[in-house]
């Protein structure tokens, strides 16, 4: 086979050797050649296959002899065959060179009379008198078929391509008409249907996208009477295509639909339209399990982040497919995704279960993430973070720094709802212990650096926090807002304010009109923290342009702004003008600026403060008051609110000093870094005579005094 | 054509590449000024390619006054379909090499100028007001071309695959992923007419951004020569803030050059390396549509493609039962 291969490449005039004839070296219809040809072709096949075929190649041989001048294209296609058979794809090839496939659907083509009532509807519409033609057109059209194939293989893929395509228009124009399903041959069929799976794969081969695209559609539009497993093959082929093709299409167009069909207006709704299908198909039982199906729906519905889609169509995987450890964790990345946050965790709470796979690093890293977004979760997340840093293997410096930096974040979120100042500073102490591990096993990761910097930052260890800013900011080239923002915090903590605005400034140089919200009211509060009250107004009224501006463009569309949190609300900036004007004693002002926030917002514990303030110092102490604990009312946290109504009580007399102390030991139990609870504090233990307590509390307001930040680092 | 030409405008593909050649001098062999077909040589000659990709990773390019730059933002600004081609064929190297500098904050009025152009390209494509795309989620429970169906036409969920581009005429730091996203979606429109090398040189900065070589590298790849890095003297292309808006074109790119149609074994290496790169990035912060996408192309990169069925063959009495047949029918219809 080698040496007709090598002779068949050298050219084709010229064959020395003899062993293939030269009559038959060109398409000319040398019929007498042909036996020659065959033996020649069976010799040169080697030893090992060719005796298996000798008795065929006898009855060739005689079948042209007799039928000669007749079935010269049926004889053509035996032969062929029979060389691809035996794996000659060249001698095949030249052979099937012969055929001429026009002439042949002439012949087969049904008679004019006989033109089909309904041309396209039926295709297996009853015709007997084609039976006895069927079988022969069978033979020239696998011929054909076979004769794509061997150029396939020779690397022509266009020639390929034209070939198979040619079957296929043949089938349509010699059985326009159809043929009666129980009639069809199975030989013809098979044909049809290889022809029709091959024809796209052709057409991708030789880089001609568009006609594979048409071809895919021919394929799974027309009827060609196809078995499940083949439409299902070309199916999933086709939706990879669509998905990764990089092609661009044009959607199918259909004038035939029915109303409320649902028509694919680009690949990937095309794509995702089909592996649901292919879906569909196994779950109906029609096909067998193909694991790359749901990997692909998986690509393309996380890619357009539509996860809870995904969900759906992983929940009704039957069981025994995945394991179900594996299916949970992959339903909770779903649902995490999707922000549906507690049933991700109770899904890896059911998979992390001792009986299952408790040491699953994937899940416990998950499970971590999700709880350190919540107080009241962190707790049980240090759990997994910890049973995660035990069982990640201690070569895997990646995974490993990923579950501390978890812990760190576990624990410092645990550590913000401590109910004790000792249990405080230990979970702070560990938290940065683990930051830190973590720290030294990735340099790398930004939001490490980022947590890094929060943490020494909520510790008031501000030279740290000022680095690991500054690196954060390195780290991400600037592009993060909250680094900006933090930096700032920071420097501002150290009342390092005009830093500070050159920061701030910086950060609003690099972010886009529509995101300066929160840089503008750092910006305010930096100017009322420099006592530049003019400046200030200024600054907030730059950001109420910017926020009733946001609001008339997005107002209208409602696309779920009012979960963005990078954005600054209008009632903030009436709120903060009016503390502005209060603390400039400008009670009008800052009351109309009340009545606006109190507008946008009617029960707002940070307003009924603010009201509360004015009554105090305008010495209405019981309005103050009343101000106060509506303020506490409407939310039972308020910091401020307990803190003024701790420092009024204060003032009120020895008897109310126990109550007193009571609500700003509850306020520094909520937040230990304010500065006015420590204030007051001192002020009560002095009224009771506990004098170095008093002083150990002004001492802790006057070093916080130093590290207050213009806004919480909570805010960010 | 002499080596120092001033830039005259860019019409065609023939004055491109005129004017590339006036730019890169001798480093494009001589033939190159006499391409038949010179968008066709702009986009996938391999001396052009190397040649400006060469220029583009070396040490001081797309500065301001980077005549490449210069040359690329006039090439795409002309509206020849075939030189935005051109052009975005060396996306991957552009923001590949913009990503890594701008990170350390270095001056790229140039690369700037030119992904800014494609950009305002992009948001005009999106109907001008750079519209979001959407994709519309099919429910089995309508009919389709596809299937039959019955029931009363369900609703339909929509989802965003791109929100939209709001014009921009500068780049701010915070916006740089999105504009970089968005040409890299640009570029994703046009993969199918990107030559290898260019996929090649994306994948390959995919891994750069990623950061996460040691972990990848673990797993005894057979490591893939750097070759480009070798020649311009390697500069360290480091990693880049991937927030999604970045990371989701990149993993579709990705995504194509692993199970597109390209039957290059090299590319698919290099882009099965590029998606776990990516996986292990995505876990630094358990980001969970990342980690969903990558680990599905990680998954799919180890699964063997289908082959295309064989033609069948019953065995050889089977033949020779058609042989008689067709013996049988050539007697018959002969009479």
């Amino acid at each position: 086979m080698a040496a007709a291969a090598a002779e068949w490449d050298s050219g084709s005039e010229a064959a020395p050797t003899g062993e293939w004839p030269p009559a038959t070296a060109s398409p000319v219809k040398g019929k007498a050649a042909l036996p020659e040809e065959s033996d020649a072709g069976a010799s040169a096949s080697g030893s090992s296959e060719a005796k298996v075929d000798d008795g065929n190649i006898q009855e060739a041989e005689s079948s042209l002899r007799e039928g000669l001048s007749l079935n010269y294209e049926e004889a053509r296609a035996l032969l062929g065959r029979l060389e691809y058979q035996r794996g000659n794809v060249e001698a095949a090839l030249r052979v099937f060179d012969g055929i001429d496939l026009q002439a042949a659907i002439q012949r087969f083509q049904p008679s004019v009379s006989e033109k089909p009532l309904s041309k396209r509807s039926n295709k297996l519409r009853s015709d007997s008198s084609n039976s006895g033609s069927q079988h022969a057109a069978s033979l020239v059209l696998e011929a054909i078929y076979l004769k794509s194939m061997s150029l396939q293989k020779l690397g022509k893929a266009m020639e390929a391509a034209k070939q198979c395509k040619s079957v296929l228009d043949a089938v349509e124009s010699i059985f326009q008409c159809g043929i009666p399903g129980v009639m069809v041959e199975q030989k013809l069929q098979e044909t049809v249907s290889k022809s029709v799976e091959l024809l796209p794969e052709l057409w991708k081969q030789a880089g001609a996208y568009q006609e594979a695209l048409a071809s895919y559609r021919r394929a799974l539009l027309s009827q060609w009477n196809l078995d499940d497993e083949c439409c299902t093959r070309i199916q999933k082929r086709f939706a990879v295509f669509l998905l990764y093709g990089g092609v661009e299409a044009s959607p199918p167009s259909l004038a035939s639909q029915t109303e409320g069909s649902f028509v694919p207006r680009n690949n990937l709704e095309e794509a995702i339209l089909l592996l649901m299908i292919l879906l569909k198909k196994w779950f109906l039982g029609k096909t067998h399990w193909d694991p790359s199906v749901m990997e692909h729906l998986t690509f393309a519905l996380s890619v357009c982040g539509q996860t809870s889609v995904l969900a759906k169509h992983l929940e009704e995987v039957l069981p025994g497919i995945y394991p179900r450890t594996e299916r949970w964790y992959s339903l909770a990345l779903c649902y995490f995704a999707a922000s549906h946050n507690e049933a991700a965790l109770n899904l890896l709470k059911r998979s992390l279960n001792k009986n299952e796979s408790p040491n699953d690093i994937m899940a416990l890293l998950l499970a971590a993430k999700i709880c350190s977004s919540s107080y009241l979760l962190a707790s049980e997340g240090v759990d997994y973070a910890r049973r995660a840093v035990k069982d990640v293997e201690s070569s895997d410096g990646h995974l490993k720094s990923v579950a501390l930096h978890f812990l760190g974040s576990c624990l410092a979120k645990k550590s913000r709802v401590a109910s004790s100042d000792h249990q405080r500073s230990l979970l702070q102490t560990e938290a940065l212990k683990s930051l830190n591990e973590a720290f030294s096993l990735d340099r790398h990761n930004p939001e490490l650096i980022y947590d890094m910097g929060i943490e020494y930052a909520e510790q008031r260890n501000l030279h740290a926090a000022l680095k690991y800013a500054k690196e954060f900011i390195d780290a991400t080239g600037g592009s993060v807002s909250k680094g900006w923002r933090l930096l700032s915090l920071v420097l501002s903590a150290q009342q390092r304010y005009s830093e500070a605005e050159v920061v701030t400034d910086a950060a609003l140089d690099e972010t886009a009109k529509w995101e300066q919200g929160p840089l503008l009211r750092i910006r305010a509060k930096l100017k009322v923290a420099q006592s530049l009250p003019m400046e200030a107004v200024e600054a907030y009224r730059t950001l109420l342009a910017l926020v009733q501006a946001q609001r008339k463009a997005y107002g209208s569309i409602k696309n779920g702004a009012e979960e963005d949190e990078d954005k600054v609300s209008e009632f903030e900036v009436w709120q903060g003008l009016a503390n502005l004007y209060s603390s400039l004693s400008y009670w009008r002002d800052a009351e109309i600026c009340l009545q606006k926030a109190k507008a946008l917002k009617t029960y707002s514990a940070t307003t009924l403060h603010a009201e509360g303030n004015i009554h105090e110092v305008r010495e209405k102490i019981q309005d103050a008051l009343a101000a106060y604990f509506n303020a506490l009312s409407t939310e039972i946290e308020h910091v401020p609110s307990k803190v003024s109504i701790g420092a009024l009580l204060a003032k009120k007399g020895p008897k109310y000093l126990p109550v007193a102390r009571c609500f700003l030991s509850d306020a520094l139990r909520l937040e230990p870094t304010n500065r006015m609870a420590w204030f007051y504090l001192g002020k009560v233990h002095k009224h009771d005579g506990r004098l170095v307590d008093a002083a150990d509390c002004f001492q802790a307001a006057s070093m916080l005094e130093d590290s207050d930040p213009v806004e919480s680092f909570r805010s960010l | 054509m002499p080596n120092d030409v001033p830039p005259q405008p860019i019409h065609s593909a023939k004055d491109a590449l005129d004017a590339l050649a006036g730019i890169l001098g001798g480093a494009l062999p001589g033939s190159i000024a006499t391409a038949d077909d010179p968008a066709d040589t702009l986009l996938n000659d391999p001396d052009v390619a190397s040649a400006v990709t060469g220029r583009l990773r070396g040490a001081g390019s797309g500065a301001g006054n980077d005549t490449l730059c210069r040359w690329l933002y006039d090439a795409f600004r002309a509206n020849v379909p075939e030189l935005q081609l051109a052009v975005l064929r060396f996306v991957p190297t552009l923001a590949g090499v913009y990503m890594c500098r701008a990170v350390s904050r270095k001056p790229l009025a140039g690369f700037e100028a030119v992904l800014l152009a494609l950009y305002a390209h992009a948001v005009a494509q999106r109907g001008g007001a750079g519209e979001a795309e959407t994709v519309s989620l099919p429910n089995l429970a309508n009919p389709s071309p596809y299937h039959d169906a019955k029931a009363k036409p369900a609703e339909l969920d929509v989802a965003v695959l791109s929100p939209p581009l709001e014009p921009h005429g500068t780049m701010r730091a915070t916006r740089r992923a999105r504009i970089v996203g968005a040409v890299l979606e640009l570029y994703h429109g046009k993969l199918s007419r990107m030559p290898l090398s260019s996929k090649m040189d994306f994948c390959e900065f995919c891994v750069a951004w990623a950061g996460t070589h040691n972990k990848a590298d673990d797993d005894d790849k057979p490591r893939l020569p750097p070759a480009t890095d070798a020649v311009t003297g390697a500069e360290k292309w480091r990693r880049v803030p991937l927030p999604w808006e970045l990371f989701q074109p990149v993993v579709r790119i990705v995504a194509h050059c692993l199970l597109g149609p390209s039957r290059s074994d090299e590319l698919k290496a290099q882009a099965a390396r590029a998606a776990e790169c990516l996986y292990w990035r995505a876990t630094e912060t358990m980001d969970a549509p990342a980690l969903l996408a990558t680990r599905s192309l990680m998954r799919l990169s180890q699964m063997v493609e289908e082959p295309i069925p064989e033609p069948s063959f019953s065995g050889a009495i089977e033949n020779m039962a058609e042989l008689e047949a067709m013996r049988a029918n050539i007697l018959n219809t002969k009479n």
